[in-house]
């Protein structure tokens, strides 16, 4: 291969600067123990027929105990806009989010 | 690579003027059979050499050491006889011993770079040749993910953005000491993970030091790493202090560090990267990060980074690591528990004596004004203050001795209850004053403007066994 | 899978529901964002022409997945 500086971008090699003891992948970040006391909202993308299954999982969470907060992204073609983003953010410790399809 | 036993050697690259200059010369030299033609970029170039070879990759011209094209190297036995650089009909005739090179040519004609020295190239090369020395993980972040928002993800950051530690840019950063990448340096609390010189160089290429500051991040790590120090308390404690950093002797200057105006704030990349380096080798080596094993209550800015020269030269006291055992000349660096600096003013006191009571007032404040012997803390003292001792003809000594004086504290005021508040020392039942600070637990360091008759008290933590005592480590071990 | 990784960034637990046409293409694209894996639920295809009753009874189903990817039962308490 020869040495040029003008090939197409892929990914950063970057080093660890960790003990690596944790995976060298990105992670969710840690679940709680429960849902008690956390406010938990419901993402609508707004794909056809998702609005039925979201209303039958919040009435399902809701005989748990879990009330739900309901949002729905404009469309299901773009990441969510940075208003929804930041109430969700503001509103949520949880989010469930439904239903690509 | 095959280079030649006997003969001649060029290296060359067609994007150079001087190199198509001699094309016709190189032509010439190819039919005495006794040339190798390396090209750096075009592999026909150039025309009418018969042993020709692709040298794209630059192998041949690493090897060979090439700075400058053209180069002619002459061989003799498999050892380099002589080497010409650009165009010079004397020099290529002595080199060649062939009369009457390049007819027509002028005399002389410098050369032009090589391709290993473009800087796009020069990091490619850097990682292909040398990268294979580097043991940690590599990550990939994908041409989807935004640099530094990637890094933040992550978690290798304080909450300020990091520079990508790019295998190059770890190798460029491990240029600033001689030690092996695989050596270790310090098994760093609180995971007891252990810190290569690699590892630490990867952090200090986050934290944006220059290589030159490696060293004195190296022998930092080495003391905050000490039982002594104990950073794993420091980090555990809900007290506030974070480890600090005063460097002592030459690397101050070399590196450029800041020992004047604002000594103790932002500003000079090396007083801050390298504090930096030490509290992200903590972080991510050590696995301490706050909320998680350090369990500070307040904590304070300088968790950052909290990092500072001192100033020897005008000082009236010999150097701090001077005092604490380091020989005169050397580099040092000292780690101590430290919270936020706080100045302590006085601007009226000639006498000796008099500021050394205002210091003491000030330092009195540490931790509580009705506590004692529990904390350390660091005194630093300003070139205005410094100049009253200098003038009385005061000391380190001197000053350490007035101040454990004025810091004997009349138990009637501390103790319990005293004053209206419920805090303080419980009642004894002796008379005998108490000593603010343990034996050694009180530091002086002078740095700091021209201007301005405002020392700082830097309060520390719980000093000594149990808690944390200062440690000074030598910086030139680590170059 | 941008709105997953935009949420957990910010520190909120998120969690999303797809159809199983979408296991692959939401595993290149975790893997394009550097996750190895992200916590998904993942219904039978096909979802628009179906029932209301079987569109329920497909959250019915669900939702133990949904949240045991939400919430981890074997973890204790996070440290004070």
């Amino acid at each position: 291969m020869a040495v040029n500086g003008t090939g197409v971008r892929g990914p950063l090699v970057v080093l660890d600067p960790t003990d690596e003891s944790a995976p060298d992948a990105r992670t969710a970040i840690a679940r709680p123990a429960s849902l008690d006391g956390l406010r938990v909202g419901l993402l609508d993308i707004s794909k056809p027929r998702g609005d039925v299954f979201l209303d039958r999982l919040a009435e399902l969470l809701a005989e748990r105990g879990v009330t739900v907060r309901r949002y729905a992204k404009p469309t299901f073609t773009k990441p969510m806009p940075p208003d929804l983003r930041r109430e969700i953010t503001t509103e949520c410790d949880v989010v469930i989010e439904a239903l690509a399809d | 690579m095959d280079l030649r036993e006997d003969g001649l050697v060029a290296v060359v690259k067609r994007d150079c003027p001087t190199c198509r200059l001699v094309e016709p010369v190189l032509a010439g030299l190819s039919r005495t059979g006794e040339l190798t033609v390396f090209t750096q970029d075009d592999p026909a170039f150039p025309d009418g050499v018969a042993d020709l070879r692709d040298d794209t990759e630059l192998s041949a011209s690493l090897a060979l050491d090439i700075e400058t094209v053209p180069t002619l190297v002459r061989f003799a036995g498999g050892v380099e006889a002589g080497r010409v650089v650009g165009w010079s009909r004397a020099q290529w005739t002595e080199l060649t011993g062939v009369a009457d090179l390049g007819e027509g040519l002028p005399e002389h004609r410098p050369g032009c770079g090589s391709r290993t020295l473009d800087p796009d190239v020069a990091e490619q090369l850097l990682v292909r040749t040398r990268g294979g020395a580097l043991r940690s993980r590599r990550l990939e972040i994908s041409a989807l993910e935004d640099e530094a928002e990637a890094l933040f993800d992550r978690g290798f950051t304080d909450g300020l953005p990091v520079v990508a530690p790019t295998p190059a840019r770890v190798l460029r950063m491990l240029e600033g000491t001689s030690h092996a990448p695989d050596e270790v340096v310090a098994v760093v609390p609180p995971n007891l993970a252990e810190a290569t010189v690699e590892k630490v160089a990867v952090n200090a290429v986050l934290a944006g030091c220059r290589p030159e500051y490696l060293p004195v991040v190296l022998a930092a790590v080495e003391a905050a790493c000490t039982d002594e120090f104990n950073a794993h308390g420091l980090l555990a404690t809900t007290w506030g202090a974070g480890p600090a950093i005063v460097v002592n002797g030459p690397v101050r200057a070399e590196i450029g560090m800041n020992w004047a105006g604002n000594a103790l704030g932002q500003g000079n990349r090396a007083n801050s990267t390298i504090g930096r380096a030490l509290q992200l080798v903590i972080r991510n080596v050590g696995g301490g990060r706050p909320r998680e094993v350090d369990r500070a209550a307040l904590g304070h800015p300088g968790k950052v980074g909290f990092c500072f020269a001192e100033d020897e030269e005008g000082s009236p006291f010999e150097p701090l690591a001077q005092s604490r055992g380091v020989p005169a000349g050397r580099s040092a660096v000292t780690v101590f528990a430290a919270e936020g600096p706080r100045g302590v003013a006085d601007q009226i006191s000639r006498r000796p004596e008099s500021l050394a009571r205002s210091l003491a007032l000030g330092l009195r404040g540490v931790v509580h004004p009705k506590l004692v012997r529990g904390f350390d803390a660091t005194l630093v003292v300003c070139p205005e203050h410094a100049r009253v001792f200098a003038e009385a003809g005061w000391d380190r000594a001197r000053l350490q001795a007035a101040l454990d004086e004025y810091l004997l504290l009349d138990r009637a005021e501390i103790t319990r209850g005293a004053g209206g508040v419920d805090e303080g020392v419980p009642a004894g039942d002796s008379d005998r004053p108490l000593a603010k600070f343990r034996p050694g637990g009180l530091l002086i360091v002078h740095a700091g403007g021209g201007a301005g008759m405002f020392s700082a008290v830097i309060g520390g933590w719980a000093g000594g066994p149990g808690g944390s005592a200062p440690v000074t480590r030598e910086v030139d071990p680590w170059r | 899978m941008h709105d997953f990784v935009a949420l957990e960034g910010r520190g909120v637990i998120a969690t999303f529901l797809a159809s199983t046409e979408f296991v692959e293409a939401a595993d290149a694209q975790a893997r394009a964002l550097g996750y190895r894996a992200v916590p998904s639920v993942f219904v039978p295809h096909p979802i628009q022409d179906r029932t209301d009753a079987e569109v329920r009874a497909l959250a019915d189903a669900a939702l133990e997945e949904v949240l045991a990817r939400v919430v981890d039962v074997d973890q204790a308490r996070g440290v004070d």
